[in-house]
């Protein structure tokens, strides 16, 4: 029956390679005609001095990524390189076409050249290199083409220098050099800077904090981080990894809450596709740690979706182990998963967690019991004895963990009288939190809206990313955990309207 | 020294410096002017001849007198001293260590600054510190695995065992830390102690505060304005009255001006 149905695939296989083999012509042929329509784009972006010809050109380049293929390249160079305006261009050219092992064949004069075009040919040629893993030409290439662009100073060159740039850092990081790629990056801010190129500038500034935090040099990276000002319309997925390592290095540094802020940010500025997987595991991952050691215990579902189950599963049962305030427990995990705290880098900054078991334990000990003698403590806690057990209640006691009082010659502690919440102002403070939260929400949104003026055709493009941001705005608001107080106000702006 | 030295007179100037410090009673001025002679000696000799840092025995050389400045700092008790002379070893001991092999006093001094760090509370720059550094280290080495459990235990709260710490220090320069550190913990212990006792009997709060006679017991509680009974050799502590129920006029205030200012924005 098998040997049957393999000749039966092997019938339709050949059949099947006949259409493969007529559809893969048509679309090389197609491709070209693809590649030469970007570069049409390109020139009419320079022309108008509009950016989002140039970005469309680019967002193309993920489909080109995958076809791409030496010999059509090398050609499309040749007939792009007879004629350049700057000797710098035509260097890059024939750098580009060396590198593709091809001899630089001097085609047709077309026409002029524009240091764009060139550049994203460029591009893809990086992008040939990477995938067919020959680091070191891609090295020199994109050492060439970072010179280049940088000396050119042209602003419609901004989209595609950032990402030439990026594919720079790339490389060297490939091959374990990163510490070879610090000079030309921070050249690269200065002039990114000086010519107010702002997405090369968001681009480098991303790259180096990448390169300090790979070399664990986290002052270096927060005094960069402090100097400099990250640009605010920086494209999104940008943004998403500048808020990603600001939240890393302040976490390392103790400054919890700003650590907090930033990586919940990140989480919500990287779209959700399933190719931005990766990036919300490990945002997720320091976000969880830092939310331990700030004492809160995050939120059961967060584990729950799909994406994050499986890397997630360790720092779930670290959660649940600082939930319980068990130090035996929090131990097991951690030597039980130690290679993989490794990987992720966050073992230091999980040795931290200890005090905050204790903690937990304390303050469920203490909500337990109205009067427990220390010894009982000691024995509960795993701590090494009475002694020690006093003073870490009395820091407890002081920090305000818990609400008690020690008697030292009867040995015991003894909890204070739960009192009514509502007569302090603790109410008070969470709803402002909240409150402003809402109305920060509102300003922002009211901000980022987008009138249709006289360009129709190009408002169009933002308008859908204005219509998607606010879609999520309003999917941000319906998803708060506090329905209640959200119900209400809802009800409150119904009556208003 | 007048003049660039050679490489021969500076490592010969750091023999005798060595042989001085190492002797029983070093004379400690001495030492100190012989040691900006080597300073002032390093920088001359790097600006007349640039090429000189790529020399691995100068580089050595450069080393071994800092990471003895280090040594001398600490005996004299000169802390910003030692820092200095710590953030110009930095270049020798992390990343790429100048190709040099690994010098024995490097993680005795590297947990030495870690313990400074720790006595002036500068917890943050602890953790930066620790990040660097090998983590095989972390766990194995002696010198650097004291600070980091000290650290455990200042964040715990096990204050008993800091104090049991001074006893188990792997060399003796770490005991001058360990003083400064004591200071700060005691005022700790003090501010826990406030808290979460009404008082205090007079032996009970010695051992608690780590002190060794009455007098000093007595001197501390005058500092902190504790109440002494002297006949019941008790301490009461100032029972510390939550205002809880204070009505926070103005941050309630300020708040409401705030909502109303933005709901009138709201078109």
């Amino acid at each position: 029956m098998s040997s049957t149905e393999n000749a039966a695939m092997e019938v339709e296989a050949t059949a099947e390679q006949k259409q493969a083999e007529s559809r893969r012509i048509l679309s090389e042929g197609k491709w070209i005609a693809n590649l030469a329509r970007n570069v049409k784009f390109l020139e009419r972006g320079i022309a108008a001095a509009e950016v989002h010809y140039t970005h469309r050109a680019l967002r193309t380049i993920f489909s080109l990524r995958k076809r791409l293929q030496s010999d059509v390249l090398a050609e499309m160079i040749a007939t792009h390189a007879s004629k350049s305006n700057s000797q710098s261009v035509a260097d890059c050219l024939q750098h580009a076409a060396e590198s593709l092992g091809q001899k630089h064949v001097v085609g047709p004069a077309t026409k002029v050249c524009e240091p764009e075009v060139c550049l994203f040919l460029c591009l893809l040629v990086q992008l040939y290199h990477l995938d067919h893993n020959e680091h070191e030409r891609g090295a020199k290439l994109s050492d060439v083409l970072v010179g280049a662009a940088l000396g050119l100073q042209r602003r419609t060159l901004d989209p595609i220098v950032s990402r030439v740039i990026f594919y720079y850092s790339r490389f060297f990081e490939v091959a374990g050099r990163l510490a070879d790629a610090r000079p030309m990056l921070l050249k690269a801010l200065q002039t990114a800077t000086l010519m107010n190129m702002k997405e090369t500038k968001a681009m480098v500034l991303t790259l180096l904090l990448r390169n300090f935090l790979n070399y664990k040099l986290y002052d270096q990276a927060e005094r960069l981080a402090a100097k400099s000002s990250f640009p605010t319309d920086a494209p999104n997925n940008l943004l998403a990894r500048y808020l990603y390592y600001m939240g890393r290095i302040e976490a390392v540094q103790l400054n919890y809450s700003q650590a907090q802020m930033h990586l919940l940010e990140a989480t919500r500025k990287a779209p959700s596709t399933p190719a931005t997987a990766g990036f919300q595991q490990t945002v997720h991952k320091i976000y969880v740690i830092v939310e331990l050691l700030m004492g809160n215990i995050p939120e059961r579902s967060l584990f729950r979706t799909p994406v994050l189950k499986k890397p997630l599963q360790p720092y779930f049962e670290l959660a649940q182990a600082v939930r319980v305030g068990d130090l035996s427990q929090f131990q097991d995990v951690v030597s039980r998963y130690q290679d993989q705290f490794l990987k992720d880098q966050v073992l230091i900054l999980i040795q931290r967690l200890r005090h905050n078991v204790i903690k937990a334990g304390i303050r469920s000990i203490s909500v337990a019991y109205s009067r427990i003698s220390l010894r009982d403590i000691c024995l509960k806690l795993h701590l090494d004895s009475e002694e020690d057990a006093e003073y870490i209640v009395a820091k407890a006691i002081r920090d305000g963990v818990i609400d008690a009082t020690i008697d030292h010659e009867k040995g015991f502690v003894k909890s204070a009288e739960v009192h009514n919440v509502y007569g302090t102002s603790d109410p008070q403070h969470a709803f402002d939190k909240r409150i402003t939260f809402c109305l920060g929400l509102y300003n922002e949104s009211v901000k980022s809206m987008r009138y249709p003026g006289g360009d129709h055709r190009k408002e169009l493009a933002y308008a859908d990313e204005a219509i998607k941001r606010e879609r999520e705005l309003a999917q941000e608001i319906e998803n708060e955990e506090y329905d209640s107080d959200s119900d209400a106000m809802d009800d409150a702006m119904d009556e208003d309207l | 020294m007048v003049g660039v030295p050679s490489a021969q007179e500076l490592s010969g100037l750091y023999d005798r410096t060595r042989a001085e410090l190492d002797s029983p009673r070093p004379n400690h001025n001495a030492v100190k002017t012989q040691l900006s002679q080597l300073k002032v000696g390093l920088v001359k000799i790097a600006l007349h001849n640039a090429q000189v840092e790529l020399d691995p025995k100068f580089q050595l050389t450069k080393r071994s007198i800092l990471e003895m400045g280090a040594e001398f700092s600490i005996k004299t008790g000169d802390i910003p001293a030692f820092e200095r002379y710590i953030a110009q070893l930095e270049i020798f001991y992390y990343e790429s260590k100048q190709g040099l092999a690994e010098s024995n006093v490097m993680y005795p001094l590297i947990g030495l600054n870690l313990l400074r760090l720790l006595s002036e509370n500068l917890i943050a720059d602890f953790h930066t510190t620790l990040e660097r550094i090998d983590l095989a280290q972390l766990q194995s080495n002696p010198y650097i695995v004291h600070p980091v459990k000290l650290e455990q235990a200042l964040m715990e709260g096990s204050y008993k065992k800091v104090w049991q710490a001074r006893a188990e220090v792997p060399t003796p320069e770490y005991l001058f830390f360990m003083d400064i550190l004591m200071a700060t913990i005691r005022n700790e212990v003090a501010s826990c102690v406030e808290k979460s006792y009404s008082n205090l009997p007079f032996d009970d709060a010695k051992s608690v505060l780590f002190f060794t006679s009455m007098d000093e017991l007595l001197r501390f509680a005058q500092e902190r304005r504790w109440a002494v009974s002297p006949s019941e050799k008790r301490i009461t502590f100032p029972s510390t009255t939550e205002n809880t129920r204070m009505f926070q006029g103005e941050t309630i205030m300020k708040q409401t001006l705030t909502y109303a200012r933005e709901l009138e924005r709201i078109v």
